[in-house]
């Protein structure tokens, strides 16, 4: 639940540090954005020596949420912060790195390049995840 | 389907039941309701709760380490299906079921063993050292505030009734 005001964490190498909600992109009637979701956000805090400097108007995608996730077959999953990857116009991570876990929501969403990037533990649960629901019912031995 | 393990009290999670919790280090929990994710929460270790298996277990409470366990193990590989593998499988899945009950139940008796001829000592240990405070039926009855005043088998009540009450009729 990321609205206007809402100070998120940053899951990249981009030089921001701590980004603020402002707009939430494609929500005419919507409150509040969800994993997937871009948003455009003002720099508050920036690493110095980056080119992304205080007070840079920025969009991102959020990739996790306090506020849990619900999926289809019923999974709840809860982050622990909130926390979003800065994006340029085209949908491109600005950053090279992404830390953390990222939830595969963000990879349904056209985001591919920032859940390929991220880190080899992050792959595991995303892989885990997939695995899950891919496993056939009919496997009881397994 | 995938049965998961809750993270606090080790039951069994079932799809669309409780909640997955992911920690920035990429470790995720699974609770099977808001109990244990609120225990969770109140960093609570499951080792220390008496409800959960991990207490359980830790405190020879129940059995821990037994051949029927080797089964429910998980596999990250996924196996192949094989239509004799599953026949046999759901087979074998009564019969261990049952094993485990039966080895569960004589692990509760040889735990529960010498309970009543303990009771019954510290019982008798207790009457020993207070035996002072217990008094013989009959000197209880010799003892007129220690028993209850005596009833008359037939007690005729008198009823007062006023010449008011008399003169109206009854109603309803």
């Amino acid at each position: 639940m990321i609205q206007p005001q809402t100070y998120l964490n940053v899951a990249d190498n981009s030089g921001a540090k701590k980004p603020m909600c402002i707009r939430i992109l494609k929500a005419s009637n919507r409150k509040y954005a969800n994993i997937g979701n871009v948003i455009v956000a003002v720099v508050k805090e920036a690493v110095s020596n980056m080119p992304l400097r205080k007070s840079e108007i920025v969009r991102a995608v959020v990739v996790r949420t306090c506020k849990e996730l619900k999926r289809d077959n019923g999974m709840i999953i809860q982050f622990d912060d909130n926390a979003a990857v800065v994006i340029n116009q085209e949908g491109n991570p600005k950053g090279t790195r992404v830390f953390g876990p990222v939830a595969r929501e963000s990879r349904e969403s056209n985001f591919t390049k920032i859940v390929s990037l991220a880190p080899e533990i992050l792959q595991i649960i995303i892989n885990l995840l997939f695995q899950i629901e891919n496993t056939p019912i009919n496997n009881w031995n397994d | 389907m995938r049965l998961e393990k809750c993270w606090f009290c080790s039951s069994t999670v079932y799809p669309g039941h409780g909640i997955m919790f992911v920690r920035n280090d990429a470790k995720v929990f699974r609770f099977c309701r808001s109990k244990c994710h609120k225990n969770f929460k109140m960093k609570r270790n499951p080792r220390k709760v008496k409800w959960t298996k991990s207490y359980r277990k830790l405190h020879g409470k129940e059995l821990t380490q037994d051949a029927t366990f080797e089964f429910e193990r998980k596999r990250n590989r996924p196996e192949r299906y094989d239509r004799n593998v599953v026949e046999n499988t759901l087979k074998a899945m009564k019969k261990i079921e049952e094993v485990r009950v039966q080895r569960e139940a004589k692990f509760w008796e040889k735990r529960m063993k010498g309970k009543k001829s303990k009771e019954r000592k510290e019982a008798a240990v207790e009457l020993g050292q207070a035996i002072h405070l217990v008094k013989a039926p009959l000197a209880m009855q010799a003892e007129p505030s220690l028993t209850l005043p005596k009833v008359p088998e037939k007690m005729k009540v008198k009823v007062s009734v006023s010449k008011q009450d008399e003169s109206q009729p009854m109603q309803g």
